[in-house]
């Protein structure tokens, strides 16, 4: 219908914009983690630095401190996002109770709406040791007051329970999406060879659910990766370093201590990290479902 | 006879001459150029900024400059400030300087010195009067390497502020005098976890809290310091700075549990709810424990300069001073200027001390009525009187060096690292950071 000419033209602002906002900026971080780059000590200079940024990071134990608490990060939160997700979408994914299932939807949606920092706010708040929500449960129970932001082991733990408080809706509403996909006869024709719901979860509707979930696995490790505003604001990293996910770790050294050498090392090896993690999700899930 | 009458005609002239341009300077007319220039302020949401606010009409009156501001969070005003300066955007006329930012602001050629401004006739209130300012202060905050780059304007001294009701019935008809009082014979009477009631609340949160607040605080009246001023050797293991670590970690059993998770407000409001016996805080939190609004202890606030310890007070130090910056244009330069010389002036200290901010002017505070009004600036003024001006360093290395301590500082109070392997492992990063800075080899001239 149109030249090949008039399509790029259509084309151009999209790839454009990107080169703009995504690949410009990857090949500057690139660029300047190969090289000194102290802002602040513009004495030093800018020169090449022969990978001695990525020497400092590999070689540095608080990197690796902080890259194995984002792994145990996810290991924490992915799996009960996705029961819990998956649990709702199967609830709402019922054909009784029309007006819940509505209102249920737009309920799922409120905190994926929310700004992280708000959310880190109302968790401040939530696990307060005075006044928090958390404390009062735990007093029902007739346990002492716990400083739950104040106690390294548990700091992380409530952090993941602001995370997943505002995640789990994600896995919920795009298994959803999937499950209504799954084709109306072949459940019908499934439906008259077994009675049981869990061969027609594992065998009908699990592989319809497969891409979905494939995607937002990546899209989660990826943001918790990358995940700052929450942290920041419900403890800014600490007790210690008990909550210094790589992210933060990263933004410290790029903009406290401003080597923004070693910081772009950094981000450029998380990128890797997550590449490797994505190509591994792929793997696993997404052949499954081939 | 004759050569006494011509030199005292010569004198009488230039006095005459002198107070001729005094007469001829003002505000209005030193402003006549930059009329209708617009300039704009960093601010910080904190008392000493909305006193500015209420002040600022009558400067943009006087002058037709317009002031606006930005409110920037503290714990992210250096990384704003140095992505401007790196980008020579001249985003921000007047620069607030932290105490501990002087240092790496200034050896940058981020600032324009205040020399430039304060010889320039045309531009320099003849009342300017560099001397009536705190000496420490003008010293600390504004001035670097023998230069002044900013004129101290939001000013704070560390004060111990305590429940005189809770003291009182504990059987205490003072404060204690000195840290180890506090620790063996106040924190034990004042303490009943069973009740949520606690001696002492440090403000020890990851961050500037931790390094400034809380790890030097501890360090000082113990006879401590994180380097030693004349080589620059990191100095943690010294005896002196291992008591006053071992000290905090003593007083810990009577603050409340979490209290690494403390940052200033929660300390304060843990103390104007009644908590919380005794804080030691910065005398800019005065306002909050005096508003009924914010505190239940309005009656029984009693504040003093901080305890003791056996190398004597050493209070905390901090606060900030305005700076013009070295890359706006000319004019604005000039009109910030002429902004930070009113906001700091000796005439207009008293307004400002009214609106609920805290001048860094000598005279206002010799004022009985201030006095009498603001009962905090008496133990403030004797803690400048007797302050400790490199209370942090203020190098550019500061920020990297403070990063280290909130980290490893959290975790010694926790008990994740003890205090001696803990400060070794500080004194490593620190050597690392100043030897990498080039200060042992003799690279750069040792400031702090």
């Amino acid at each position: 219908m149109w030249s090949t000419r008039t399509r790029n033209w259509f084309l151009a602002p999209t790839v454009l914009t990107l080169l703009v906002i995504g690949i410009f900026p990857l090949l500057f971080a690139l660029n300047i983690s190969l090289r000194q780059y102290q802002i602040t000590n513009p004495g030093l200079g800018f020169g090449w630095n022969n990978f001695a940024n990525y020497v400092t990071v590999l070689s540095d134990s608080y990197f690796w401190g902080s890259l194995g608490r984002t792994f145990f990060f996810l290991a924490l939160t992915l799996p009960v996002q996705f029961i819990l997700g998956l649990l709702i979408a199967l609830i709402l994914h019922r054909q009784e109770w029309p007006f819940l299932r509505a209102v249920a939807r737009v309920a799922l949606v409120i905190p994926l709406a929310t700004t992280p920092a708000v959310v880190g706010l109302i968790g401040r708040l939530m696990f307060d040791s005075d006044f928090g929500l958390a404390n009062w449960i735990v007093t029902l129970f007739g346990a002492g007051k716990i400083s739950f932001l104040g106690d390294p082991n548990l700091a992380l733990f409530s952090l993941a329970v602001m995370d997943t408080w505002q995640w789990t809706p994600f896995f919920a509403l795009v298994l959803l999406a999937s499950l209504t996909a799954v084709p109306q006869d072949a459940v019908e024709a499934a439906t008259l060879e077994t009675t049981r719901r869990w061969d027609l979860f594992r065998y009908v509707e699990w592989p319809y659910l497969l891409p979905g979930l494939t995607a937002v696995l990546i899209l989660r490790t990826a943001d918790t990766m990358k995940l700052f505003d929450l942290i920041f604001v419900m403890t800014r990293g600490g007790p210690g370093t008990a909550t210094e996910l790589i992210s933060v770790y990263t933004q410290r050294i790029g903009f406290r201590v401003f080597d923004q050498g070693v910081a772009a090392a950094m981000a450029i090896l998380s990128l890797i990290v997550t590449i490797i993690l994505a190509r591994w999700y792929i793997r696993i899930f997404y052949r499954e479902a081939e | 006879m004759r050569l006494w009458r011509f030199l005292a005609t010569l004198g009488l002239t230039a006095w005459f001459a002198g107070v001729a341009t005094a007469q001829q300077w003002s505000l209005a007319e030193a402003a006549k150029p930059y009329a209708g220039t617009t300039i704009k302020a960093i601010f910080l949401d904190r008392p000493g900024y909305k006193a500015a606010a209420k002040l600022i009409p009558e400067f943009e009156k006087i002058t037709g400059i317009k002031v606006t501001n930005e409110v920037i969070p503290y714990e992210n005003t250096r990384e704003k400030i140095v992505l401007d300066m790196t980008a020579q955007g001249g985003d921000y006329d007047v620069v607030l300087v932290d105490v501990v930012w002087i240092g790496e602001f200034a050896s940058n050629g981020w600032l324009v010195p205040m020399e430039k401004f304060y010889n320039d006739p045309k531009l320099a209130d003849p009342a300017l009067n560099l001397k009536g300012f705190f000496p420490i202060l003008l010293d600390s905050f504004g001035t670097w390497d023998k230069k002044i780059y900013g004129l101290p304007f939001d000013n704070y001294a560390g004060l111990l502020f305590y429940n005189k009701c809770m003291l009182e019935k504990a059987g205490f008809k003072r404060p204690p005098a000195t840290w180890d009082e506090l620790l063996k014979v106040y924190a034990p009477k004042l303490t009943d976890p069973k009740q949520g009631i606690y001696a002492f609340a440090l403000q020890s949160r990851r961050g500037e809290t931790q390094s400034a607040d809380s790890f030097m605080r501890m360090l000082w009246p113990f006879g401590g310091s994180l380097i030693d001023p004349k080589t620059f050797e990191p100095n943690l293991l010294s005896p002196g700075s291992q008591k006053g670590l071992q000290f905090r970690q003593d007083l810990m059993k009577y603050m409340p549990p979490g209290i690494v998770d403390y940052d200033h407000n929660e300390a304060v409001n843990a103390l104007a709810q009644g908590k919380v016996a005794m804080i030691t805080e910065w005398s800019a939190f005065n306002g909050t424990l005096t508003d009924p609004k914010s505190s239940k202890i309005v009656n029984c606030l009693g504040v003093s300069t901080e305890p003791a310890g056996p190398a004597g007070i050493k209070g905390a130090l901090g606060g900030f001073s305005y700076g013009v910056n070295a890359y706006s244009p000319p004019e604005r330069q000039a009109a910030a200027w002429l902004f930070i010389q009113w906001i700091t002036s000796e005439a207009k200290a008293k307004d400002y001390i009214r609106a609920g901010g805290v001048s860094a002017r000598m005279s206002a505070y010799k004022d009985p009525a201030i006095q009498k009004a603001y009962p905090f600036t008496v133990p403030m003024v004797k803690a400048w009187e007797q302050g400790n001006p490199i209370f942090r360093p203020r190098f550019p290395e500061w920020p990297a060096i403070s990063e280290i301590i909130a980290q490893i500082g959290t975790e010694m109070m926790l008990g994740k690292v003890s205090v001696k392997d803990g400060a070794a492992q500080i004194n490593a990063k620190v050597k690392e950071i100043l030897s990498k800075a080039g200060y042992y080899d003799g690279k750069k001239p040792k400031l702090q």
